[in-house]
């Protein structure tokens, strides 16, 4: 079977503009979550949020027209430009081999489809805008991303809530190990804007009070936005062309709670399933891990969920260092996926693990030991990561990846 | 892992009826489904004809989940799944075992999910009055939901996926579910589109002077426009194996697929043609096919003066000599765009199509604009081994997956 | 509103439409020829002009104006139709 390594990556995100940067502010313990300035908060009670402040987008694209490009597919750009270079895909490479990409996202911008429809209603549908019209579909990102970058190969967007980024890795991961792709981006973008920052309100899943992942006090999650994206290649390909290999895709694995997430049983054993399928896939047991990135944004539910999941899947490995970064950088949603992968990548660089910031105590019978407020240096040099992300719809998607023998410290 | 994937069941609810033989019937006999619009007032537009479902009950169709806690798009998608689930005679599947639920998996398709919530949220806030949005803008609107909601009306526990690629969505989904299937991480998956109609949806069309005022004439010299539809489609894709295990009536197989990107124009495909012909390309050479060995064409065909003109270059272009005779045919004579459901109806009729050896009509032909054989106006008897299903979307996602008899 | 502050105020549409310098666009140039303007940003142009100089013109309108002499005239028109007379600062407000 085919193998996939991951040879370049690029971030977006409120805590910084590189995976380099990201690993860093991570493992510093850096609060992206700050009062929200992009937009009124009209009838919401205010909520810190990661915003990305200043976002000046031409200061990293340059002076092409980005009028027709709406804040999620701006974001997208960057972080596709940036990954793009980190591989070493340069414009001709790419013009005379395909170059793919897999977006994950929940909305793609929820705010352009909204606006769309506000000016049509209000004004006519004359006076609606073409430009809103076009990015008003879940797929504009992506084909924003391809026009600017000349991404000619296989083109494609999935959405999964807060599991859009790892779901997008997967797919990439089965499109290149079935031989329909050499190289792709994948990961995902998700903008900040009124419309989302309500609806999640509105669903009572807004923390008001603590947004620590795991924390016992925990009552919600904070929204943030960015966008991130791995540069996946089949191995061969990737090795004939002499691309730094940063880590390989070992297998992936996916499962559904069609329960609802109150009902423990059943939300537990998705979560256990889709690890317990990861790590099949993978050919890799529990104890092999080395380092756990998993999505708990302080949900009540959902962070209990996933920790008693993955506790009953690693039997015996429970004790596996735990990043929980969303304690830092707040919910991205369809990025936060990518987010957790490309700051896995900084982990398998340095072997340091960011602490779970604000964290006091775990609920009782907390079964993964390994999650911490601190940040530690791990003993050896980590060689297996896995990662999870939940969403809150009942999905469930983990994915394992490996670091390369020269990378480790 | 599996070998050949087959179609097993198919479940539609389109704006000419729902069922499998209601919807099979009209095409053949090409009907149409385009009517005023009834589910919101078009005095402001320049066009008022749309393709929407009428008339139709999705709520005996649901019956683990409250309908009146669902979107549209999920409401049709979910009576679409179980129609398919029964045309595959696994009506049962929600008392299936947990094991055999984990080995199940959804993945649809759509352009836009759940507008009319995206509708509820702004006639709330341009009223100044937001304090009335609740939980349920989150909880029906982001597009996941769709499929999220089939699985949980049927208890299903595996992959569950969605892929928003637009007007190419259901062929996105069936190609998903044809992987997941040939790599043993599924033994059964539902696969299809839903899209519910909108005033967004049609403003946006109406915006870029895409809409023809009374009906859509795919392939004619003086086509005017394509008609936006709403719909859902199904299929039920499993091994080839098991389904002949289980008895199970086939009505053809997945033999392969191809996805391009135009990476061109937001709204515009290549000037050329150039992505729909490399989508083509791509799925025969997965299929191990060449292009006259393509009996049939389910085309795109939503009746633009552009996406006609360039899809008809685009099939000259891969058929070369075998393109003036392959017959190709656009429902969306019949049944409107029905976005992020269409290439999944589509499906179903490239299915039946190998099954029963018939082919719909593309209605409404005066002039044909082309020298290919596009099916005027009545449905044809046709020896159909191999069908070939193309659908385009902005962004520049193409996807066209092949079908073929398992009878050879 | 003279004919020259009309064109003037057309050019910046465009120039925010298509990140062109208004200094760059010529007073004859073609939309789809000299300018390289997109369908859809020709859209966009028509719906800004229209909403700017509030002409309320019908969308099909526009989609027979190929050229920056042909947008000037239609808006001269179709503001003396109207009797014209939009003070500037209202134009604006309503395309920002």
């Amino acid at each position: 079977m085919r193998r996939v390594v991951i040879t370049g990556a690029g971030v977006l995100s409120p805590l910084a503009d590189s995976p380099a940067g990201l690993h860093a502010a991570l493992c510093a313990g850096q609060s992206a979550l700050k009062p929200v300035e992009l937009f009124p908060l009209d009838g919401v009670t205010p909520r810190p949020a990661g915003e990305i402040r200043p976002f000046d987008p031409k200061a990293y694209l340059g002076e092409r027209n980005l009028r027709p490009v709406d804040r999620t597919s701006r974001l997208l750009l960057v972080a596709a430009q940036q990954a793009l270079e980190s591989a070493g895909w340069t414009a001709g490479e790419r013009a005379a081999r395909e170059v793919g990409l897999v977006l994950g996202t929940t909305f793609c911008s929820v705010h352009t489809i909204a606006e769309f429809d506000r000016r049509a209603v209000q004004l006519g549908p004359s006076y609606a805008s073409p430009m809103d019209f076009a990015n008003s579909v879940i797929n504009a990102a992506a084909g924003q991303a391809a026009i600017w970058h000349g991404l000619r190969g296989v083109n494609s967007t999935v959405s999964a809530g807060e599991a859009s980024g790892l779901l997008a890795l997967a797919h990439a991961a089965d499109l290149i190990r079935a031989g329909r792709a050499e190289a792709l981006l994948a990961g995902g973008a998700e903008e900040l804007c009124f419309e989302s920052f309500l609806g999640c309100e509105r669903a009572g899943r807004l923390g008001l009070s603590v947004t620590v992942p795991f924390d016992a006090r925990r009552d919600g999650f904070a929204l943030a936005e960015g966008a991130a994206l791995l540069m996946l290649e089949e191995a061969g390909s990737a090795a004939a062309r002499g691309a730094r290999v940063l880590a390989e895709v070992r297998g992936h694995g996916k499962a559904f709670n069609p329960a609802g997430a109150e009902d423990e049983a059943s939300a537990v054993s998705a979560v256990a399933r889709a690890v317990h399928l990861a790590l099949e896939d993978a050919a890799v047991g529990p104890t092999d891990l080395d380092v756990l990135s998993l999505s708990a944004n302080g949900s009540v539910h959902g962070d209990h969920n996933e920790a008693w999941g993955v506790g009953m899947a690693l039997d015996g490995a429970g004790d596996r260092p735990v990043a929980a970064i969303k304690a830092m950088l707040g919910e991205a949603l369809g990025a936060s996926g990518a987010f957790q992968a490309a700051a896995l990548l900084g982990t398998f660089g340095d072997g340091v693990v960011p602490g779970v910031l604000g964290l006091e105590r775990t609920e009782g019978g907390f079964p993964l030991a390994g999650v911490r407020a601190e940040t530690r240096r791990l003993g050896r040099a980590p060689r297996l990561g896995l990662l999870h992300a939940m969403a809150w719809d009942g999905q469930s998607c983990a994915l394992v990846l490996e670091a390369p023998p020269e990378a480790r410290p | 892992m599996h070998g050949r994937i087959a179609v097993t069941g198919l479940g539609w609810v389109t704006p000419i009826g729902a069922g499998r033989d209601e919807v099979w019937e009209g095409l053949l006999a090409g009907r149409s489904g385009f009517a005023p619009v009834e589910s919101f007032d078009t005095a402001r537009f320049s066009v008022h004809v749309g393709a929407e479902v009428r008339g139709f009950d999705a709520r005996p169709w649901i019956r683990r989940l409250d309908p009146g806690r669902l979107g549209r798009a999920s409401q049709l998608a979910i009576a679409a799944a179980r129609m398919a689930l029964e045309d595959a005679g696994l009506a049962d599947l929600d008392a299936e075992s947990h094991q055999g639920r984990e080995r199940t998996g959804v993945v649809m398709g759509t352009t836009s999910g759940e507008p009319r919530e995206v509708e509820r949220f702004d006639d709330r806030y341009l009223a100044g009055d937001t304090a009335a949005i609740g939980a349920e803008f989150m909880g029906l609107y982001p597009c996941h939901m769709i499929a999220a909601h089939i699985a949980r009306e049927m208890g299903i526990r595996g992959p569950v996926e969605m892929i928003p690629t637009a007007c190419a969505a259901g062929n996105y989904a069936i190609a998903r579910a044809f992987d997941l299937l040939r790599t043993g991480r599924s033994d059964l998956v539902l696969a299809g589109g839903a899209d519910a109609f909108s005033r967004i949806t049609y403003a946006g069309f109406h915006r870029l002077g895409a809409i023809a005022p009374e009906r859509c004439q795919p392939f004619d010299r003086d086509r005017k426009g394509m008609i936006p539809g709403e719909g859902a489609a199904v299929l039920v894709l499993e091994p080839l194996e098991r389904a002949r295990a289980r008895g199970a009536r086939v009505y053809a197989e997945v033999a392969g697929y191809g996805l391009s990107c135009d990476a061109h124009h937001m709204t515009a495909a290549h000037p050329e043609g150039d992505g729909a012909a490399r989508a083509m390309l791509a799925a025969l050479a997965d299929a191990g096919l060449e292009a006259r060995d393509v009996s049939y064409i389910s085309a795109h065909g939503t009746g633009t003066p552009t996406n006609d003109r360039l899809e008809t270059l685009a099939v000259q272009r891969v058929f070369g000599e075998a393109a003036a005779r392959t017959p190709m045919s656009s429902i969306k004579s019949m049944i409107g765009h029905t976005m992020g459901a269409a290439s999944a109806i589509e499906a179903g009729v490239c299915s039946l199509a190998v099954a029963t050896g018939r082919v719909p009509p593309t209605m409404n032909m005066e002039a044909p604009d082309g020298d290919l054989d596009y099916v005027p106006n009545a449905a044809r008897e046709l020896d159909v081994r191999v069908a070939m299903n193309n659908a385009y979307a902005f962004g520049g996602n193409n996807a066209s997956v092949l079908f073929r008899s398992t009878e050879h | 509103m003279s004919e020259q502050e009309i064109r003037s105020r057309i050019k910046q549409i465009i120039s925010n439409i298509a990140g062109l310098d208004p200094q760059r666009i010529g007073d004859d140039d073609s939309f789809t020829g000299d300018l390289s303007l997109d369908s859809l940003s020709m859209l966009e142009i028509g719906v800004d002009v229209d909403m700017a100089f509030q002409l309320g013109l019908p969308d099909e309108r526009y989609k027979e104006v190929r050229t920056l002499p042909q947008m000037v005239a239609l808006v001269q028109q179709r503001r003396s139709e109207i009797g014209g007379g939009v003070p500037a600062g209202a134009l604006q407000e309503a395309v920002s």
